[in-house]
């Protein structure tokens, strides 16, 4: 057999191959975000593509981020949607996701900026803000004034009282350590976590952990997304939320398509169908009180109004860089974490 | 198929061989170079203390153990390599080894069905099996319902079924009581010679190999020691250990003095002696003296000892002495008298030459 | 015995012509062959030899070919075995090699030696090559049986070479991939010294918390951790076991149940419930304030929360490897020491006690072991206690992924387990401490002393209260609202669960139904294969005799000793790529529980044969059975009870098992438990709780039909016999 020969048989079995796919119409989907909120997607996305089957999965971002890793170069994954946007462009940098194409004009800033740090493997989906909760009756039990800016944390009456994520494990927690280096400096801020971390009582591997340990009352003050306190205020736990005066720092929520998708056209759709305002405007039916990133959709009452938080201006492309990460959180790990008791 | 059909059966099975077989277990040597030939259709016994290799004989003829060098022929056929479920031999063991999930008829058809004979088939001919050893019409029992005696014989009717060229038996009678050994061991030997089958037999019991074998082979450290008719080993022990281990026997010093012709002569204290036979010693060597050959009287004889009798048990068909004397200590047996000698009675003991036995 | 060496040449050259032998999109079952044989991804080995030019794989094919004919030749039979071995060796290795070297992305070495064909690569092997790969292995095995190696009996050559086969592919390859990370240098290539100065880092091994020091390293933390544990559940078990076999308690039965419930418990769950009784607002911490004024704290988060809820969860474990030990104490001997003027005390202590030792070293080893892989209990309570297992997890998924640590701190917590494996070894040393000879036993046991006896009861009973009211609280949990909040009564997590729409025919809408049906069907087929695999490597070990066999037993271990997480991850970093493709499939995830579970069955395995007179296996041989009859016939019937444990843990296992599979879960196969962690994180408590209530009912209704089942067959047995006895 010649090998022109074989070739042009190679690409007829590769046509025949991909058409059969295509009709067989799956998308293969890893969800960061919330259970109930992944479930609500993958049902409307079925619901206008009966043709196309949504395989998902609920998997953390440290996890998904994992997985992709070692499955690079023949992913079984085609879109992982929801979680913060870190991982994600952590993803981006190792080359893992590709550019999906897709329409951005619609987005709020910060979407687009995402887009664009990444070359645009990575569009933002949400954002949510930063911010501090606190146990009504737990903080009203000990005579504690509540909080209202981050300084305010290092007052010795919250000894003992104050949860937050360890930075090298969470990626809320790394998001706290860049607002505060951002805020106010990077000697300062480190000054200023050591000070707070005399008041921690432990830092948690996970980044949500704080908060619903500050909702049941384990722990009188938690740091964490608003969105989250959100939630559990919402669910009957007596939380209540501060956005910090000094102003706070936010993470996006990103949606990327892997590189080598085996499904790349349905993939697109997805990440199409998810900028969508009238899709995003469904989140909080799942208790998702996110603010959307498409300038169009609606708000939902109980999300924290980001207009009213003092937002800082973010620097996700020096933050999210995986040099920048190293070195803060080498020294998060020699400042920081002995001055914890 | 009955009895006299088997037999029919059985003429054409063979002998076992071993050829310079070496058996070791990483550094120890449980057989060293062992070469012995089993004539078809006898039964030989495997007899030696306790770690003589007497078993680990019998469990590579079984095709349990492998040889590490030498080869092993079962009628003829070279089986050194050949897996114990391709050869034809059955084994009976000590522990019986009845399976306990199985009843009897189960048990003794096993082999059969195993090779594929149908089960209706299997099970008469089980039966037929069970009859031979007296259990006709305990098939449907398990053997924890049994007696030992009869867990026994089952475990010998399962082995017999097969029609194996060669029968092995592993201690079978150890645990039986004493009355019922002689019993078991007599069905045995006859089932053996009705059938016509080779049996390989170990036992550490010499009146039970006496008892059942046509040729015994005495094993010692790894090795044969000798091997013959029980006869033979009676009557013309090779050793010292031999004449001590088959039957009781006085080994008295001696010196041999000189060859002449056919027979060797000695000297057993003051008396000169000649036995028949020539014997590659030289100067020292022992004399065996079986108890029954030795005569106690109250008077001197020719050649006779003096001895002091320091042990008199009367045994209601014999009396046993154990007399003190030039020869040291000897025990004997003898016949009831009038009026035996008691403890502490000044005797003479005697022999006579040509129930001597000489050996290194 | 010539015509099973044939037989597997025929089978490897039918698999070679016949089924595809790439692994198709569709999985390894592909029918696609059948009908279109020429399309490349479904093309048998022989139409992808000379229709897609690879031409590599007329290698092995061809040495398959050469065993026939070498059959044929006049040779001596040694010559000849050594002969087929050769080829089958090479066909074997080669078939590996070529594998691994041309990958999906065209071969890794010498790329003008493939030619054309090579560089477009090839898929992951599909079922014609792992036919043809497993009838070269056994003509290999055959073969080598000719020789007159293992007795000469194919079976039991055959099966050691499936087994060595199975665990290296299944877990050396994967674990390799792993271990081989604590090498690498960050931008490639290796260095000792990477893992020289990661291994003695000071926050692995740093002791300054012994000395006034703010906190140890995390195996330190780990080592306390699990020598605790190991201690505690030995002590809680002994006394269950003592109260069990030696009180006359009335209430023993109900008690029981109590001591299997943690077992079949999904992890986070007790840990939640902990909190939840006994942390700082907790429903007994906030009793204990009202009544007796004690400060509510904190004390649940750290060391002793963690050392809490390990021995309520492992406690089980320990208890039924010494109940057994309890109970084989032979009655006489304790009666022997009664007759010579010892009291009930010094009997206790001089003579049963030592009796148990292999027990009590078993018991703290398998403790040792679970505290210091175990994930969930720190994960939920660790606090600021870091360990081992949780440090691994989040060395891969934290916020910086460094898998050199990841692998070296897998590596520390591997040294550990060995050096107590050993160490249980060297205390047990030689001595025998076997005390069931097989002659009927019909002494009675000594009751305990006064004291030992205060001692159980004022341990168990408290402890089993307190597991009573945590076990309680969760069915409560799973019916309340809000629990802590809101306790108006609900089954709206079982409805959101576990609901079924009967308006249109039968549809299960609840949420869990997918993963909870696709856990029991994982697990239903993971366990037979597990106890299957377990306790054919027991009879290995226990019956047969071959080279490296002690190193064969280490391997059998190995994935009992790795955490979790590391297995996952190097399942997929193995099995994600050609020449085997597994991630995404099912596959995967009934071959992860079927190696990690393995040990068990193995260990149960040999134990239950231990019992079994070798002169059973011995009479079959003799009676023309072959090994297989023989395992069939005579071992397997006898082996029920040791079976029923193998096939129950595994199942259990299989269910329960978290950290493995959080890697290997997708789309298609989720499990309950990846699932219930997702719903924890997500603060709905509730949900979670009721999903596992579920599956604790789910694998207690399972344990109860198994023995059921297997009980019925013995009892029929019985009756039998009974019935031709009376007649």
């Amino acid at each position: 057999m010649t090998s022109a020969k074989s070739k042009a048989m190679l690409t007829g079995v590769f046509a025949t191959l991909l058409t059969s796919t295509a009709l067989a119409g799956e998308v293969n989907v890893i969800c960061s975000a919330e259970q109930p909120w992944c479930d609500l997607m993958a049902n409307a996305f079925e619901a206008e593509n009966p043709d196309t089957k949504v395989l998902m999965v609920r998997k953390s971002t440290g996890e998904t981020l994992a997985q992709i890793r070692a499955e690079a170069g023949n992913p079984k994954v085609d879109v992982w949607w929801g979680g913060t946007g870190d991982p994600h462009l952590i993803a981006a940098e190792e080359d893992l996701t590709q550019p999906s194409g897709v329409d951005t004009s619609k987005l709020l800033g910060w979407a687009q900026n995402m887009h664009d740090i990444s070359d645009g493997k990575t569009v933002g989906i949400y954002a949510g803000a930063l911010g501090v909760a606190y146990n009504v009756d737990v903080l009203e039990d000990k005579g504690i004034t509540p909080p209202a800016c981050w300084k305010d944390l290092t007052d010795p009456s919250f000894a003992g009282e104050i949860q937050v994520a360890n930075p090298n494990s969470s990626g809320t927690a790394y998001t706290e350590l860049a607002t505060f280096v951002q805020l106010f400096g990077e000697d300062e801020a480190y000054r200023l976590l050591a000070e707070i971390g005399k008041n921690v009582n432990s830092y948690t591997k996970s980044g949500s952990a704080p908060s619903k340990a500050a909702a049941r009352g384990e722990t009188g003050i938690s740091i964490g997304f608003m969105h989250g306190m959100v939630k559990l205020a919402s669910d009957g736990f007596p939380l209540k939320i501060v956005a910090p005066c000094e102003g706070t720092g936010y993470e996006v929520g990103a949606v990327s398509i892997i590189k080598g998708a085996k499904n790349p056209e349905e993939a697109k759709k997805w990440v199409e169908f998810a900028l969508r305002a009238d899709i995003q405007s469904r989140a909080p039916e799942t208790g998702s009180f996110q603010v959307p990133s498409n300038s169009n959709a609606e708000v939902a009452e109980e999300s924290p109004e980001l207009s009213l938080i003092k937002l800082i201006d973010y620097d996700f492309a020096t933050y999210g860089a995986s040099e920048t990460r190293k070195r803060l959180l080498a020294r998060w790990d020699k400042e920081v974490k002995p001055a914890s008791n | 198929m009955n009895i006299s059909e088997w037999k029919m059966s059985s003429e054409v099975k063979g002998a076992v061989e071993f050829r310079n077989v070496v058996k070791k277990y990483g550094s120890v040597v449980a057989l060293k170079e062992l070469t012995l030939r089993i004539e078809p259709k006898k039964l030989v016994t495997l007899l030696g203390p306790s770690g003589c290799g007497k078993t680990t004989t019998l469990r590579l003829i079984a095709g349990l153990e492998s040889a590490t060098t030498g080869s092993i022929l079962i009628g003829g056929e070279d089986v050194t390599h050949l897996s114990a479920t391709y050869r034809k031999v059955s084994m009976v063991f000590q522990s019986y080894a009845l399976f306990p999930h199985m009843t009897v008829a189960e048990n003794v058809s096993y082999g059969l069905t195993v090779k594929g004979t149908p089960k209706r088939a299997a099970l008469e001919k089980a039966e037929t099996g069970l009859s031979m050893v007296g259990l006709a019409g305990f098939g449907n029992r398990l053997p924890s319902e049994l007696s030992g005696g009869q867990q026994q014989r089952v475990a010998v009717a399962r082995a017999i079924v097969l029609e194996p060229e060669v029968l092995l038996l592993d201690e079978p009678l150890s645990n039986l009581d004493a009355k019922l050994r002689r019993h078991v061991r007599e069905e045995i030997r006859q089932i053996q010679q009705d059938l016509g089958l080779t049996a390989v037999y170990v036992t550490h019991d010499q009146e039970e190999a006496m008892a059942v074998s046509d040729e015994i082979v005495v094993m010692k450290n790894a090795e044969i020691a000798q091997a013959g008719t029980p006869w033979d080993l009676y009557e013309r022990p090779a050793s010292a250990f031999i004449a001590d281990f088959i039957g009781d026997a006085n080994l008295v010093p001696c010196e041999i003095v000189g060859q002449n012709g056919n027979e060797t002569s000695m000297r057993v204290r003051e008396r000169l002696v000649s036995v028949p036979g020539v014997y590659d010693l030289v100067n020292e060597a022992q004399v065996v003296l079986r108890p029954h050959k030795i005569s106690v009287g109250g008077t001197q004889t020719p050649g006779s000892f003096p001895a002091e009798v320091t042990y008199a048990a009367y045994l209601g068909n014999q009396i046993q002495y154990t007399v003190e004397g030039p020869l040291g200590h000897l025990f004997v047996t003898s016949e009831v008298t009038a009026k035996p000698a008691r403890k502490g009675d000044s005797v003479f003991v005697n022999f006579d030459e040509q129930d001597l036995r000489l050996v290194a | 015995m010539k015509r099973t060496l044939t037989l597997w040449v025929v089978t490897g050259i039918l698999g070679f012509c016949i089924f595809p032998w790439y692994m198709t999109d569709s999985g390894f079952w592909s029918s696609q062959t059948l009908r279109d044989p020429l399309v490349m991804d479904s093309a048998s080995g022989l139409v992808s030899i000379f229709y897609h030019d690879r031409w590599w794989l007329f290698l092995p094919l061809l040495s398959l070919i050469g065993v026939l004919l070498v059959q044929c030749l006049p040779l001596r039979p040694v010559l000849e075995a050594r002969l087929i071995a050769g080829l089958a060796i090479f066909a074997l290795s080669f078939c590996a090699l070529q594998g691994l070297v041309i990958s999906r992305s065209g071969p890794s070495v010498f790329p003008w030696l493939w030619g054309e064909a090579a560089s477009s690569g090839q898929p992951g092997m599909g079922i014609g090559a792992g036919l043809f790969a497993l009838s070269a292995l056994f003509v290999l095995t055959s073969s080598v049986s000719h020789m007159g190696r293992g007795r000469g009996d194919a079976f039991v050559t055959g099966m050691i070479g499936l087994i060595v086969s199975l665990v290296v592919v299944f877990v050396f390859y994967p674990v390799l991939h792993i271990l081989v990370q604590a090498l690498q240098l960050p931008g490639g290539g290796y260095a000792f010294s990477v893992f020289a100065s990661g291994f003695f880092a000071s926050d692995i091994w740093d002791l300054s918390c012994l000395f006034g020091g703010n906190a140890c390293g995390v195996a330190i933390n780990s080592i306390f951790l699990a020598v605790s544990t190991g201690l505690g559940t030995t002590v809680l078990g002994l006394a269950f076991a003592l109260f069990f076999t030696r009180t006359a308690f009335p209430a023993k039965k109900l008690l029981r149940v109590l001591t299997v419930i943690p077992i079949i418990t999904p992890p986070f769950v007790i840990g939640l419930a902990l909190i939840l009784l006994f942390g700082r607002t907790g429903t007994i911490t906030e009793f204990a304030a009202d009544l007796f004024g004690v400060e509510k704290s904190r004390w649940l988060y750290g060391f002793w929360g963690i050392y809490f809820a390990q021995m309520l969860s492992f406690t089980p474990i320990a208890f039924l490897v010494l109940i057994g030990v309890v109970e084989g104490v032979s009655p006489s001997m304790e009666e022997a020491s009664q007759t010579l003027d010892a009291n009930r005390w010094q009997t206790f202590r001089f003579v049963s006690l030592p009796l148990m030792r292999p027990g009590l070293a078993n018991a703290f080893l398998l403790g040792f072991i679970e505290s210091l892989a175990d994930f969930g209990n720190p994960l939920v309570l660790g606090g600021n206690y870091d360990v081992l297992s949780t440090e691994i997890y989040y060395a891969i998924v934290g916020s910086v992924a460094d898998p050199a640590r990841a692998a070296i701190l897998a590596f520390t917590l591997l040294l550990l387990t060995l050096t107590a494996f050993i160490a249980q070894r060297t205390w047990l040393g030689k001595k025998s401490y076997a005390t069931v000879t097989g002659k009927a036993d019909s002494g009675q046991h000594a009751a305990l002393s006064p004291m030992v006896k205060r001692f159980c009861y004022g341990i168990t009973l408290p402890w089993a209260a307190l597991t009573a009211i945590v076990y309680s609280m969760i069915v409560f949990g799973s019916f309340v609202k809000l629990w802590g909040y809101n306790h108006s009564f609900t089954t709206e997590h079982y409805v959101r669960a576990f609901g079924i729409d009967f308006s249109d025919g039968i549809r299960f809408v609840g949420a869990a139904w997918d993963s909870y049906f696709t856990t029991l069907t994982i697990s239903t087929a993971a366990a037979p294969l597990t106890a299957l695999i377990g306790l054919a490597t027991a009879y290995l070990l226990v019956r047969q005799k071959f080279i490296g066999k002690s190193a064969f037993e280490f391997g059998t271990m190995l994935s009992f000793a790795i955490p979790g997480t590391v297995i996952g991850v190097s399942y997929i970093m193995a099995f994600n790529f050609p020449p085997i493709e597994l991630t995404g499939t099912s596959v995967i995830l009934i071959v992860v529980f079927v190696f990690r579970n393995m040990p068990v069955g193995v260990r149960g395995g040999v134990a239950a044969m231990s019992q079994l007179d070798k002169s059973l296996d011995e009479a079959s041989l003799t009676l023309g059975a072959n090994s297989f009859t023989t395992v069939r016939r005579v071992i397997a019937p006898l082996m029920g009870p040791a079976m029923l444990a193998a096939l129950t843990y595994s199942f259990v296992r299989a269910i329960t098992s978290v950290s493995a599979v959080i890697f290997l879960v997708s789309a298609k196969h989720n499990m309950a438990t990846s699932f219930i962690v997702g719903r924890v994180e997500n603060g709905e408590f509730g949900f979670a709780i009721a999903y596992s209530a579920v599956l604790i009912v789910t694998m207690l209704a399972a344990i109860l039909g198994l023995q059921f089942l297997i009980g019925q067959r013995r009892l029929r047995r019985t009756n039998r016999v009974e019935g031709a006895v009376a007649a």
